[in-house]
């Protein structure tokens, strides 16, 4: 709580700020005011100043001005200042109109009523249940439930003849308000849980119908009040006094929530929600410092406080599962942290792969968020950065305002998927295939545009992808899956020779024989065995009698490193030359200059002249074929033993 | 009463409800003098009384209590501390 002190100096703040039309300094003061000082005469004082200054709040970047008409049963006029003021801390600047207290119906289907003339952008329907169902206290008496169900019904049909009535001539947006839970009533807490139409249990229907009725009307949200009276506790939500004496039905402590409350219903129909969540990784998804502790002490797991941040972990998750993208952004060395993903799977409940993007590095945040941004082509206002830094926290207030910066209680880690709930942020009122989907799409997007953008030549971009060749005797991995690359390769496949196990066999046991399979893997993932080559010696040369590559992978220089391995093989079984040999079909142009492009040379044509091959020589001591330098060999030694035995065909 | 000044939080409080600077605040003011001190006003001022003191008032007393001397009355009479 502010000392009397700082609440005066805010004041004065304000009140400055207003005089020379600084409209944002005004709003980040009364913020402060407001969220740290319960003051009902406060929030007057903001509304009256922000009266004045309306106009400059509309101007505010992203401010949205809302002509509102409130359609009411009950007296709302003095929760308008309250209103007024939570609108402006969630940049809208509301134009109220207030109907009469019955002329509900009258005002929403009439097309000369008031609320028609006013043209608003937002209609409020605020009725209590005396309005909307007040037969259901007197029906719901005895508990049994004569007439109950009927009535709800009927209840549910009046709104809806209201509702769509509305909106055939009106396209203004729409929040309903449902009904608060009675909470004691003439059957008492036993009968009201015991019985089957107790009050409460008939009014919890009613909000159930209500909310299914405005997912059938188009623009209108359901305000579920019921709701924040039962987290703030029906006993204070509703003063009795007051609602007998002056027809409020809520308590004027709750004025602030339940304008707020009000505000962030209807704001789900006019802005997206948040797209992104960037999180930091130490002290925030995880306890502990990644870089100091280690892989085994950071924190997380089942058992306290490791659980705390498997708690966030999972709020990610289950946000991730609804379409918000998840991103690290995080200063740590990648290495570390993709090893702690790996080891510490057991005690995550996130892997890498549920984030569509990771910028982890020693750059400024600020610098990964706008590039992360890019990469999606998302704009800066759709994301949210949580870090526990306060320092990270400020830089990215100060450098991107357009990002939503979550601190996260690092001391507290219990708190923060509660203090991220209780933002609007990834509010939503629909949830489609496209935002389930959207996840994957992102994320294919992300890492192609990562590369593509970081890269500013063919060979930077592939050499950030980080492929690994591993040549293996084809009689090492698994042959079937030799033959199935034979059988099925058509467009990069110099000879299309459809050779048996038995004839890769036989290369391979031939002296001076090779047949040799590639295993490919990039940092996307595995392709397993994706490239085969069958070649043997004759006298001084060694002739390729197949190559072949899964189109999957051609194009990033797989295919020279595997001729730059036959021709290394064949130099030391003593060979001088490499043949090739190329034989044309209808599928396999692609691969149609593969050797003159490694520098061979075309033979003049000795063979019979009905064959279709071409043949091609290159001299393996002045000119052996080299692998790109992009690529990471491995197991190049023929006698190694397999270690992809196991991969499957 | 009219020649004793409004106690300063009773009178910052009006002044923020009824939209007047403070040093307008006088005990004479009441909702025949003040323009926009209509029912609804009336309620805030009440509410926001309430609030800040701590207290309640009667429902059936707030209809009466139309002047700033007559609200200042009805505090001290529940014994707050002005």
């Amino acid at each position: 709580m502010q000392s009397d002190s700082e609440r005066l100096a805010l004041r004065r703040q304000i009140k400055d700020a207003a005089s020379s039309r600084d409209a944002g300094t005004a709003v980040r003061c009364a913020r402060t005011l407001v969220a740290t000082v319960n003051k009902p005469a406060d929030v007057m004082f903001c509304a009256s100043v922000f009266a004045g200054i309306a106009e400059f709040i509309q101007c505010q970047p992203g401010a949205r001005t809302l002509k509102t008409y409130v359609v009411r049963s009950v007296t709302v006029e003095p929760i308008l200042p309250f209103l007024t003021v939570e609108a402006v801390l969630s940049n809208y600047v509301l134009d109220l109109k207030v109907g009469g207290y019955g002329s509900y119906a009258d005002e929403l289907l009439n097309p000369q009523s008031a609320l028609a003339d006013f043209k608003p952008d937002l209609v409020l329907i605020l009725l209590d249940l005396e309005e909307i169902a007040g037969r259901l206290p007197d029906l719901c008496a005895d508990g049994r439930g004569v007439g109950v169900e009927e009535e709800v019904e009927e209840c549910v049909g009046r709104m809806a003849k209201l509702l769509r009535g509305f909106r055939s001539g009106n396209s203004a947006r729409v929040l309903l308000q449902g009904l608060v839970v009675p909470d004691l009533t003439s059957l008492g807490d036993v009968g009201n849980a015991n019985l089957p139409h107790s009050l409460p249990s008939a009014v919890r229907q009613l909000n159930q119908k209500l909310a299914a009725l405005c997912r059938t009307v188009s623009d209108c949200v359901f305000f579920d009040v019921d709701q924040l009276a039962a987290r703030y506790g029906r006993a204070q939500w509703h003063d009795v006094r007051m609602f007998l004496a002056s027809r409020l039905s809520v308590s004027a402590n709750f004025f602030s929530s339940y304008s707020r409350g009000l505000v962030r219903a209807f704001s789900a129909m006019f802005r997206a929600s948040r797209k992104v969540l960037c999180t930091d990784l130490d002290n925030t998804l995880w306890g502990g410092v990644l870089g100091e502790d280690g892989t085994d002490g950071i924190v997380t797991g089942n058992s306290f406080p490791g659980n705390c941040y498997l708690e966030y972990q999972k709020y990610l998750r289950q946000l991730s599962s609804r379409g918000i993208l998840l991103a690290i952004v995080s200063k740590n060395n990648e290495a570390d942290v993709r090893d702690a993903f790996r080891t510490r799977s057991a005690d995550l409940a996130l892997s890498l792969d549920n984030f569509v993007a990771v910028k982890i590095g020693w750059n400024d945040k600020s610098d990964s968020i706008q590039e992360l941004a890019k990469e999606l082509s998302l704009g800066l206002d759709s994301i949210v950065f949580v870090d526990d830094n306060p320092v990270e926290c400020e830089a990215i207030r100060q450098q991107l305002p357009e990002v939503t910066v979550v601190e996260a209680p690092g001391l507290e880690p219990w708190k923060l998927a509660g203090v991220l709930s209780e933002l609007p942020l990834f509010d939503t009122f629909a949830i489609t295939d496209d935002d389930i989907n959207r996840v994957n799409e992102y994320k294919a997007q992300a890492q192609r545009a990562e590369l593509a953008g970081g890269a500013s030549s063919r060979d930077e971009f592939l050499g950030s992808l980080g492929i690994v060749c591993t040549f293996q005797s084809a009689l090492q991995a698994p042959l079937s899956r030799a033959v199935q690359l034979l059988a099925k390769t058509n467009q990069f496949n110099l000879t299309t020779r459809r050779h048996s196990a038995a004839k890769i066999e036989e290369f391979a046991s031939t002296a001076g024989g090779q047949a040799v399979v590639v295993r490919v893997r990039d940092r996307f993932g595995d392709a397993g065995v994706v490239g085969l080559a069958l070649a043997c010696k004759q006298g001084e040369s060694c002739i390729i009698d197949s190559l072949l590559l899964s189109c999957r992978v051609i194009g990033r220089g797989i295919e020279t490193a595997l001729l730059a391995h036959i021709g290394e093989t064949a130099l030391k079984d003593g060979a001088k030359r490499l043949t090739g040999e190329f034989i044309a079909t209808p599928k396999n142009a692609p691969c149609a200059n593969f050797y003159p492009e490694h520098g061979f040379v075309k033979r003049v044509q000795a063979e019979a002249a009905d064959s279709d091959s071409v043949f091609y020589e290159l001299d393996l001591i002045a000119s052996p074929p080299m692998s790109p330098k992009w690529i990471t060999l491995e197991g190049v030694e023929s006698n190694e033993p397999s270690r992809s035995a196991v991969f499957s065909s | 009463m009219s020649h004793q000044e409004v106690p300063s939080s009773l009178r910052n409080i009006l002044a923020d409800v009824l939209e007047i600077p403070p040093e307008e605040v006088k005990p004479e003011l009441s909702t025949e003098t003040v323009s926009n001190w209509d029912s609804f006003r009336h309620l805030q001022a009440i509410l926001a009384l309430e609030g800040e003191y701590g207290v309640q008032f009667d429902p059936q007393r707030i209809p009466e209590l139309t002047s700033v001397s007559l609200l200042q009355a009805e505090l001290e009479k529940k014994g707050v501390a002005l």
